[in-house]
């Protein structure tokens, strides 16, 4: 029994160990079958989906350059911020009450918001965009799931709404919209680096890759104005827009021996820190955009060029009597009669007869091949976002009526900036191109336009519209001689010329010894009894150029009445 | 064969040991750089913030409001400027 018992033990013993290790090797070559198959055939797909789980590509924001005017003030800066997001799929909105009351959200509102957003099966939710960093930090620590910060950039504009036009604004991606900020955008914008990271649970990178490409900040970009005089131009020009209720308004300040604009501003303005009350009417810039007829401010370039033609000198006498003249069933008036009048009675008064039979004694084309050197009719340089392009008729289509109105500055159109380039011509004769980048100042030849003779002459006519007798005695400054004329014109409206809307100019140049700067004013439809340039805009004209030659500190070229004045270098 | 074998093990153990010394000194160097990087990223804050407030401190009209009114300063007329 004990035998066949015992044998019957050891054969089952040794069938069931068999059994037993063969399963175990069937078992083993299983895994190992499988490995070799994890291992070739799908290694490549499991390896993709390994990275996709660990190996992050993070994007490096860069810095958007500076713009700052031609002494460094700052006029555009971007400042770190921190951009707050969630994941609804992973956030518990009701975690994120503290946070909504912190950024001053309305809480309810955004819990309900990302509910619904989860429930669309969206992964991605801004809370909220470029957030100060001190806030964003303290929500951070919280370490609530699912809520993110992101770094970002915010722009500021320190001089807000009195460079606004000329800087222009970005959206809140960073990009350009309006101004240089849309011109000089691929400049400014540098461009993004990104690299390959391995992070752990907890979001913090244990390990780089690759790089694939370094964050490259934009370039900076320094502008030739002078913000000391952009600001005083500013604050004068919105000083009488609100006086005489005008529509709008804009001045430009030349530097008058380079064409740098020292100073470019328009009225009505807006804060491009504030993108909630945009208003697409303040965003234009009106010394740039807007056209204008120059009226009488184009009449020294008709009296320059007949002293240009040798046939005139300042001296010649032209006789205006009856102080009107009937051309093709239309009649040009005077303001009054003023009898005979030399070359410069006929600037001092600004008389459209005079300048009309002087137009008409030159020819269509010499005034228009005058007018076209000192850049009227010319495209714009400047390359600025809705730049205005001047316009004047062709010779062939400056008939007797068309070449006398002309002459005063009616049919032909020009933006204040470049009113104020074609007055550059009258420092040495030759036109200055207007610069506004200080990289470029200087970088194109002047255009000749007329001899330094004649240009001196033009100035000195040019003073005495601003000595009492003249139209712009107002736009005087104490200590220094100031030349300009005035203009006055009537807006084109539906109609026609509009009878009882007026755009009023004050065009002119100081110290006229040797010019420093040259300066335009245009008052758009100042309402009331005063409208005409010389009243309007040459009291602003005087101001800002009192103001501003004062702090370029300009040599006075004017005695005074007090002797105290040449004393002044003088022994004590 | 064996002083073969040994001397190819030891490369082998040299090159683990040398592999983790340099994954190691990788994340060293990286947390390094990313420290720095933060240090950078709060200097510009810094600058920025500093660039900003010195601009809105010297702007013209503030200067110009306080000299009037704090310091009683006014512009200069012909006959003030020589006299002492």
């Amino acid at each position: 029994m004990s035998n066949t018992e015992e044998t019957k033990v050891e054969g089952v013993e040794r069938w069931r160990f068999a059994l037993v290790l063969a399963v175990f090797a069937i078992l083993l070559a299983v895994v190992a079958g499988r490995l070799v198959m994890l291992h070739t055939i799908e290694q490549p797909f499991l390896f993709e989906q390994g990275e996709k789980r660990t190996v992050r590509s993070e994007v490096q924001m860069a810095s958007r350059g500076i713009i700052s005017d031609r002494f460094g003030q700052p006029l555009a800066v971007s400042t770190p911020v921190v951009t707050l997001w969630v994941n609804p799929k992973q956030v518990n909105p009701n975690e994120l009450v503290g946070v909504a009351k912190t950024l001053g959200l309305n809480a309810r509102d955004l819990v309900q918001r990302i509910e619904r957003v989860a429930r669309q099966g969206r992964s991605f939710y801004y809370i909220k965009r470029q957030v100060q960093p001190e806030i964003a930090e303290k929500i951070l620590s919280q370490k609530i799931a699912g809520l993110y910060g992101d770094d970002d950039f915010r722009r500021y504009y320190p001089a807000a709404e009195v460079t606004a036009h000329t800087v222009g604004l970005v959206n809140v991606d960073g990009k350009g919209q309006e101004g240089l900020e849309l011109a000089f955008d691929e400049y400014l914008e540098g461009s993004d680096g990104s690299r390959q990271v391995v992070k752990d649970l907890f979001g913090n990178v244990i390990k780089q890759l690759g790089v694939d490409s370094i964050a490259q900040s934009g370039e900076d970009l320094t502008l030739t104005l002078d913000l000391r005089l952009q600001y005083l131009a500013y604050r004068e020009l919105k000083s009488v827009v609100q006086s005489h209720h005008a529509a709008a308004g804009s001045a430009v300040i030349l530097d008058a021996k380079t064409g740098e604009i020292l100073a470019l501003v328009s009225q009505p303005s807006y804060n491009p820190n504030n993108r909630a009350t945009l208003n697409p009417k303040h965003m234009r810039n009106r010394a740039v955009a807007d056209l204008i007829e120059p009226g009488s401010t184009i009449k020294p370039f008709t009296v320059a060029a007949a002293l240009e033609s040798g046939k005139y000198t300042a001296g010649t006498k032209v006789d205006t009597s009856p102080g009107y003249v009937r051309i093709k069933n239309k009649t040009i008036r005077d303001h009054r009669d003023y009898g005979v009048l030399d070359l410069t009675g006929i600037i001092t008064k600004s008389s459209n007869v005079g300048v009309s039979y002087l137009a008409r004694d030159l020819g269509a084309e010499s005034i228009w091949q005058f007018l076209n050197h000192a850049g009227i009719g010319n495209p714009g340089t400047l390359g600025f976002p809705g730049e205005a392009v001047s316009s004047i008729p062709y010779p062939e289509q400056l008939d007797d009526l068309r070449l006398s109105t002309v002459s005063y500055g009616y049919g032909l159109s020009v933006s204040p900036l470049q009113l104020a380039e074609t007055y550059t011509s009258f420092v040495g004769g030759c036109r200055q191109h207007v610069s506004l980048l200080l990289a470029q100042a200087g970088s194109q030849p002047c255009e000749p336009v007329m001899s330094a003779r004649t240009a001196r002459q033009t100035l000195d006519m040019l003073e005495t519209v601003v000595s009492a007798k003249g139209t712009g005695s107002r736009a005087a400054v104490d200590g220094y001689r100031v030349g300009g004329k005035t203009g006055t014109a009537h807006k084109v409206g539906r109609g026609g010329y509009e009878d009882s809307e007026y755009t009023a100019v004050f065009a002119g140049l100081a110290p006229l010894t040797d010019p420093d700067l040259i300066l335009v004013v245009v008052v758009d439809e100042p309402q009331g009894q005063e409208y005409y340039g010389g009243e309007v805009a040459a009291p602003v004209f005087s101001r800002i150029m009192e103001q501003a030659l004062r702090l370029r500190q300009v040599i006075p070229d004017k005695p005074g009445k007090d002797q105290l004045l040449q004393v002044a270098g003088g022994v004590r | 064969m064996t002083t073969m074998h040994g001397f190819l093990w030891s490369l082998v153990v040299v090159s683990a040991i040398a592999q983790v010394q340099a994954v190691s000194w990788h994340r060293d160097l990286l947390q390094e750089w990313q420290s720095a990087d933060q240090k950078r990223h709060e200097l510009t804050q810094d600058h920025t913030r500093l660039l900003l407030e010195k601009s809105t401190l010297t702007a013209h009209g503030r200067i110009d409001s306080l000299a009037r009114k704090k310091l009683h300063m006014k512009e200069p007329e012909h006959t003030q400027v020589f006299r002492k």
